[in-house]
């Protein structure tokens, strides 16, 4: 089994966009829950991270002091304040090399973000980078620490123009309280 | 219907996995070995000094005669822990017939090493690695990653993952057996070895402004002639960037490494004959 696992690490490794190097096990984009924002007013965004089946990465609150955690960084935006990043509940999960299980992220998860439209903001289109970092092992070999970066384009629209829901299934499974 | 193509689907992934293993098993590994024998030898194990977090020297060189287990790892991988307390048996059990194992830490900086190094009573010399030393031994893509070093200096196995402590030891007592001036004959690796040639690179190559080609040959003008001409290359790996550009970001990057390498032979030729 163990055999058949690292045959299916040299794989993964073959098919990074680099071959060679370390797989890339870890895509994120972002997505808002509206169609554009209002000056002034909140905002929520999603950031949408998936990780390669056969590997996992960290809870944001690992269950082990030496793991290290996931998180979303954002840079700094002019018209943006990030107030709150809300992570998902990791998975419980036993690994043979570990005595009990711990908490980890697999498949598809969504970190919430509450933003905070800057008054002054003019309409306009902006855009948020950031950068979603892990750090991701299968059964029995880990990869280094690695970072991902996402962008969500940002339209700032006029207060008087209505906002349109986007995204609802999304947000929908995202608990922000 | 549908259940039918499902069905197809399991039986279809489930012959896939097990021809990978049989192709692993029978062809692949087998012919890897036998390429590294044909092409001579197991490569030399590169070079390093560095200082130990108790502050002594870890000299590769002064280790020549001994049996040397080299193991890349970090605190923050939990099968690199796992292994740990085996190797401290295997230095107990070996360390008079002379077995010598040298950790080298892939962590960011030296505290939580330190704390392992306490708590798990580790009985060999750990230093702090680089990206560029990880490079030197072929690029450390996972952790851990674990090189068997034979009393000649040659790199006899790799271990990618996880492994069986039975593996090393079997493959521990083989190379002990051996005097420091005889060959390893037929050296028959115990368990898992990544189904490539055990890759190494030099100093010349790792130090390189054009990671992984050794450009000492070139003059300043020629060199700066070269890099122009790899900034004028798109990288075939599909990033985006130049080849020179990848080589500098990416250095474990295999594509733009050989499309560096064959710039540099055909530059060679027209500017060396």
């Amino acid at each position: 089994m163990r055999l058949i696992a690292a045959w299916l690490l040299v794989l993964l490794t073959a098919g990074a966009a680099c071959a060679g190097g370390p797989p890339e096990v870890v895509s994120a984009k972002a997505v808002l829950a509206t169609d554009a924002v209002h000056p002034g007013q909140a905002a929520k965004l999603a950031v949408l991270a998936r990780i390669e089946p056969g590997y996992h990465i960290n809870d944001h609150k690992p269950s082990l002091d030496y793991l290290i955690p996931t998180r979303v960084a954002f840079d700094s935006a002019p018209i943006l304040k990030v107030e709150k990043v809300v992570y998902p509940r990791g998975k419980s999960v036993k690994f043979d090399f570990l005595d009990s299980p711990i908490s980890v992220y697999e498949g598809q998860i969504r970190v919430g973000s509450l933003l905070k439209v800057g008054a002054d903001a003019r309409p306009g289109a902006y855009t948020l980078r950031g950068t979603f970092r892990y750090q991701a092992c299968n059964d029995h070999a880990c990869l280094p620490p690695a970072s991902v970066p996402f962008e969500a384009s940002i339209r700032v629209a006029p207060s008087s123009v209505p906002l349109k829901p986007a995204n609802t299934e999304i947000f929908r499974t995202i608990h922000f309280k | 219907m549908k259940k039918g193509k499902v069905l197809v689907g399991v039986v279809l992934g489930i012959v896939v996995v097990v021809g990978l293993f049989f192709v692993n098993k029978y062809w692949i590994t087998p012919a890897t070995t036998k390429a590294a024998k044909a092409s001579g030898e197991f490569p030399q194990a590169p070079q390093f000094q560095l200082t130990s977090l108790s502050g002594e020297k870890v000299d590769l060189q002064a280790y020549r005669g001994k049996v040397v287990l080299l193991d890349f790892w970090a605190t923050w991988c939990g099968p690199c822990r796992i292994e740990i307390p085996g190797f401290v048996q295997l230095q107990n059990k070996y360390g008079s017939q002379g077995l010598v194992v040298i950790g080298v830490s892939m962590d960011d900086g030296p505290a939580p090493v330190r704390k392992f190094y306490s708590d798990f009573h580790m009985n060999y010399p750990v230093a702090m690695g680089s990206d560029k030393l990880g490079m030197l031994y072929g690029g450390i893509f996972g952790l851990p990653t674990t090189f068997l070093i034979g009393r000649d200096g040659r790199i006899y196995a790799k271990h990618e993952g996880l492994t069986d402590l039975s593996f090393f030891e079997t493959e521990i007592k083989e190379l002990l057996a051996v005097p420091p001036d005889r060959k390893v004959a037929d050296f028959k690796t115990a368990g898992y070895t990544a189904a490539k040639e055990i890759a190494t690179s030099t100093p010349a190559e790792v130090n390189s402004v054009v990671p992984g080609v050794d450009v000492s040959k070139l003059s300043p003008a020629e060199l700066k002639e070269f890099e122009k001409l790899l900034t004028q290359q798109k990288c075939p790996c599909g990033c985006g960037f130049t080849v020179l550009k990848c080589r500098q970001v990416d250095s474990s990057c295999q594509m733009s490494l050989q499309a560096a390498r064959d710039a540099y032979q055909k530059f060679l030729k027209s500017h060396h004959g």
